[in-house]
């Protein structure tokens, strides 16, 4: 699906010869929203609203005041971008109005307003029924455009332009504060804000004014005058808003005619929304509406709703998941929806519906998650979140004392890096176990062009003991060698001293990276231009045009096709490239950390696939170990093979992100922090999170395959990445428990040859443990002849021979113990065993692949 | 597992990557048609219902990732298949040469009950592209075809939408047929383990 905001601003094109210094402040300017016009001129004041709270938990003592205000910036400072575009997209939204743009709709707490609190006051009690005549400057407020990097804050300030549309519900006297949810173009939603008309000043002298004006305080909706109309009033000055028909809560910002249509006729899924949430808001202590459980309730309004979208959707294809995704904000408590008997015929009724509701709940859940991400994260919303079988996640353990959790969170930034920089030498002054703790915790600023340089480091381009002049050095001879590396191809190219089947080889090769080339993240902006005629009139990419950074991604795959001959190019690389030079924005120092990425990454690759499937049998050992529940229901869909993560491990989860997060997931994973492995309790962290509606709801292989595929774009990556380390804690935990118990990890060898006797077309020889037809790969090797899988040792990755009575054995032996697959095992009690793959999981340094084993296994032209 | 009520029809569709397998799929499934699909990884498959004369029939269509290392993984998906779509793009001759490649593949990974008689249907796709840039010719297309022992043959655009329909009629009928004569082999095992390990035997490698 392209971007359709990327495409009609070609971007800028950096020179390729710059240095990698010169860049940066240019670029920087590009990865800033609106955060970075601290000019101190300051941006006015249009209206504002008083005693504004966000509440962020039950708990009246914990609610936050604060000012909802209307600010005009200069549209020229402004690049509005909305925040689930690409880390560098250039003025987006230039389309949009002016007026729009420049607006921003923010909500600052009272606490942070300092000096500029008087005029917040001053410009709420001013008679805000016409157009403002004077104008307020206020510091512009320390704010942030979107719900993901407000970690710590609640304030915002999101563009006018963005707003997609606001949730109003006014208030009922005496049970509720009225709310306004802001829901952005990106899909995101910021805290419901409440407005509490009683304390406030200027809503009380309002209302009194209007009593005054017509003896009636209350206004055109016949409800009572409060905050919320007022804002209303603010905006419908600047911009369309539109009512929505089905959805009377739903007022629409500058809505197109497809929103007018989607809110304008019969009512929708989103009253089941609305009334749940509804009743979401009001707990714990105004629930006294009584009578029919709400959720029967709306159902019986739903059912044919349901019924209507199904047979518009019988296969739940990716629309179905927009869809959906569409229905913002709704409560985890429709999870029990699932459970209710209503459903459960209609999951009868109709097949699909069964996965329909399923993803539904699922969106759902990741939704109100999202909305909480303005919390402030602590590994205990992670638990009260968690009701799986791994169950409740401890608190992790707060280690290197000073820093708050939260604060270990917040984004490291270019300033903090450079402060543990000796600034004479350039040398790091505190231990890189340090640097990589802060970044697998907070990750890199994405704005402030700190990747650039941190980036070099973790990918091992730079020493970590360096100097600065030492870098300089090590960049000077590495952008020489690349040159070099370029040319040689290059030039046998052009004389064609090559064989016949070299040359063949070579074209079939530069054809394959083309096409990629040319669609790999073309939806960045960096990637989008085709204003470039393409060089190559006979390339089938003739008439689209190219521009100089596909061209560049071309290159540096052809010499990595050339550096690594035993390798060569192979789909996916494509994919672990483009963010490494969108960052780098220069192909030589780009080269050379794609180069370093690719030499843990070369097992995915190879031609008999062997370390792709050593991930997936690591990962089939690790649920065995950590949630056997789910394993035997993956036993029993046939979906052991863990297949559907195949995608994710093969490009780290690059299809499964949008751009900004897998960034921020490949530096975290970069820094080996916890485990060198630690993408894989990624996949376990996301698993774990859709166990229930696997187990309750997926009945065969293809329905997991497609399920999993189509989280794509719904995870969310920090509650992700908290959950993975929690599980990573549980890991080691259940490792060391076991390896006291055993007295000695490395237990005596299984019996398993049966099984890798009958295997005879494996050609591998360490026919060891359960990693028999994996053995291939690096990690197993390293391993020692010890014994099989945490729990069953790797039944569900079986051999070619084994046949299914073999199977149903190991299922029962499984089932009645726990145990260890056949044979001699059998006689064992009932005991948990780390399999060498599990162990490998405890490792910090990365597996590398030798060359003989890519010579052997690659699939190049090396061999 | 539960036994569905309708029939499911699973194609599988093959060829060398970029020759157009996922908007070929995309353009009959949801009619888009999109010049920036990215390279499949992995496999992924859409369903669409259809009517074969008078009945309602689900096609389960699985796409996978064409460079041909990635297939030793995909063994999995080929079992059950009741048709196998072999798509090349007809301005690229090494992609039709291929073909016989992936055929061959596909009747070792899946091994049906008689390989002889098992429907493939080939597609030569891209054919908005200019004459001049055609390689293969329709005429050499169809001669292969026919050396296949008839295997039906479609030239099409999943870009401007042309013939898709039709070809992916007669791959349903193709499969229903299949389907239908799988149907009185009931001894045959209504699931079969799939294991990552089990692909060893006919991969390249």
């Amino acid at each position: 699906m392209a971007n359709p905001l990327s495409p009609s601003i070609p971007p800028s094109p950096p020179s390729p010869s710059a240095s990698f210094y010169d860049m940066s402040d240019d670029e920087e300017g590009d990865y800033n929203t609106i955060m970075h016009t601290r000019t101190g001129k300051g941006v006015k004041l249009l209206y504002s609203k008083s005693k504004v709270y966000v509440h962020p938990t039950p708990s009246a003592k914990d609610n936050i005041p604060g000012f909802i205000a209307l600010i005009q910036q200069k549209s020229s400072s402004l690049a509005p971008t909305s925040p689930s575009t690409e880390a560098r997209p250039t003025s987006a939204s230039s389309s949009k109005s002016v007026a729009s743009t420049s607006l921003l709709l923010a909500w600052v707490p009272e606490s942070a307003l300092g000096d500029a609190y008087d005029t917040y006051v001053k410009v709420d009690l001013s008679d805000s029924s016409s157009p403002p005549r004077q104008s307020y400057l206020v510091p512009e407020p320390p704010t942030s455009t979107t719900t993901h990097s407000s970690l710590g804050t609640y304030a915002f300030a999101v563009p006018v332009s963005e707003i997609y549309s606001l949730l109003v519900r006014p208030p009922s006297l005496g049970w509720w504060f009225g709310s306004v949810v802001i829901n952005t173009r990106a899909g995101d939603s910021f805290p419901a804000l409440f407005f509490h008309d009683s304390e406030c000043e200027s809503t009380i002298l309002q209302r009194k004014k209007l009593a005054r004006e017509s003896f009636d305080p209350f206004s055109d909706g016949g409800g009572m005058f409060w905050g919320g109309d007022e804002v209303l009033r603010w905006l419908k000055r600047y911009v369309n808003i539109e009512r929505s028909g089905a959805e009377p809560s739903i007022y629409l910002v500058e809505p197109t005619a497809d929103d007018k249509l989607n809110f304008g006729g019969k009512p929708t899924t989103e009253k089941v929304r609305k009334s749940l949430e509804e009743e979401n808001k009001n707990t714990p202590s105004k629930k006294r509406d009584g009578g029919m459980d709400p959720i029967t309730k709306t159902l019986k309004e739903a059912r044919w709703n349901f019924l209507e979208k199904l047979s518009q959707v019988t296969t739940f294809t990716r629309r179905t998941a927009q869809a959906v995704a569409e229905n913002q904000n709704l409560p985890p408590q429709v999870r029990r929806l699932m459970h209710n008997p209503q459903v459960q015929t209609l999951q009868d009724e109709f097949d699909s519906a069964r996965i329909y509701l399923a993803r539904w709940a699922m969106g759902i859940a990741e939704q109100s998650e999202r909305e909480r991400m303005n919390r402030i994260w602590t590994a205990k919303d992670v638990l009260e979140m968690e009701d799986s079988a791994v169950g409740e996640f401890e608190i992790l353990e707060l280690e290197a004392g000073n820093l708050s959790l939260s604060e270990r969170r917040k984004p490291v930034t270019l300033t903090e890096w450079n402060g543990w920089f000796d600034e004479h030498t350039g040398r790091l002054q505190i231990t890189p176990d340090e640097v990589k703790e802060r970044i697998f915790h907070g990750g890199l600023d994405p704005e402030d062009g700190v990747r650039k340089e941190a980036w070099l480091f973790l990918l091992e381009v730079f020493n970590w003991d360096s100097s600065k002049d030492e870098r300089a050095a090590a960049l000077n001879s590495r952008r020489d060698e690349y040159i070099r590396l370029k040319g040689a191809w290059w030039e046998r190219q052009i004389e064609g001293n090559s064989t016949p089947e070299q040359a063949e080889y070579m074209r079939d090769q530069k054809s394959r990276i083309e096409k990629d080339v040319h669609r790999t993240d073309r939806t960045i902006a960096l990637f989008a231009g085709e204003d470039t005629p393409h060089p190559d009139p006979d390339s089938p990419f003739a008439d689209v045009g190219t521009n100089v950074h596909l061209e560049q991604m071309k290159d540096m795959l052809l010499t990595y096709n050339e550096y690594n001959k035993d390798l060569g190019y192979v789909q996916g690389m494509s994919d672990l490239l483009a963010p490494i030079y969108a960052v780098m924005q220069d192909d030589a120092v780009a080269f050379w950390g794609f180069e370093k990425f690719m030499e843990r990454m070369e097992r995915n690759f190879l031609r008999d696939q062997s370390g792709m499937r050593l991930q997936l049998l690591t990962l089939d050992h690790l649920v065995q170990l950590l949630d056997p529940a789910l394993y035997l229901h993956l036993q029993k869909l046939d979906s052991t093979n863990f297949f559907f993560f195949f995608r994710m491990l093969l490009v780290w989860y690059k299809r499964e992100f949008e751009w900004n997060n897998v960034l921020h997931l490949w530096e975290v994973l970069w820094t080996d922090y916890l485990s060198s492995n630690f993408h894989l309790f990624v996949a376990l962290a996301i698993l774990e999170r859709h166990r229930d509606v696997i187990m309750e709801h997926l009945r065969g292989f293809d329905e997991v395959l497609k399920y999993v595929n189509e989280l794509s774009n719904t995870i969310d990556l920090q509650t992700t990445l908290i959950r993975a380390e929690a599980l990573f804690r549980r890991f080691q935990r259940t490792v060391e428990a076991i390896d006291k118990k055993g007295n000695f990890p490395a237990p005596n060898l299984r019996q398993r040859k049966p099984i890798s006797a009958t295997s005879s077309s494996d050609s591998v020889p360490k026919a060891s443990a359960s990693g028999a037809d994996t053995g291939a790969g690096p990690a197993s090797s390293s391993g020692s002849a010890s014994g099989g899988a945490a729990s069953g040792s790797g039944s569900g990755s079986g051999t070619a021979a084994q046949t299914k009575q073999q199977q149903q054995q190991q299922n029962k032996g499984k089932q009645t113990q726990g145990g260890q697959g056949q044979g001699a095992a059998d006689a064992k009690p009932k005991e948990k065993v780390i399999s060498p793959e599990l162990r490998q999981l405890l490792s910090r340094k990365v597996e590398k692949l030798d060359k003989k084993e890519v010579r052997a296994h690659g699939g190049g032209v090396g061999t | 597992m539960a036994t569905r009520k309708k029939v499911l029809l699973k194609v599988i569709i093959l060829g060398d990557s970029g020759v157009g397998k996922t908007s070929l799929m995309n353009q009959y499934v949801n009619k888009k048609f999109s010049a920036s699909y990215k390279a499949t990884i992995g496999a992924d498959f859409l369903t669409k219902e259809v009517l074969v004369d008078d009945r309602i029939v689900t096609m389960q269509l699985w796409d996978t990732a064409g460079q041909e290392r990635f297939q030793s993984l995909g063994v999995a998906f080929y079992r059950g298949a009741d048709c196998c779509v072999l798509v090349y793009d007809v301005n690229n001759s090494k992609s039709f040469e291929t073909l016989d490649s992936w055929r061959d593949e596909f009747l070792i990974q899946a091994s049906p009950m008689d390989p002889e008689s098992f429907p493939f249907v080939v597609i030569g796709n891209k054919i908005d592209v200019e004459d001049s840039k055609r390689a293969i010719s329709n005429k050499r297309a169809q001669m292969f075809c026919q050396q296949k022992g008839g295997v039906p043959y479609f030239e099409t655009s999943a870009k401007e939408a042309i013939n898709v329909e039709q070809a992916f009629e007669v791959i349903a009928r193709q499969a229903l047929a299949q389907e239908e004569a799988g149907d009185f082999n009931s001894d045959f095992p209504e699931t079969i383990p799939i294991n990552l390990e089990s692909s060893n035997n006919g991969c390249a490698c």
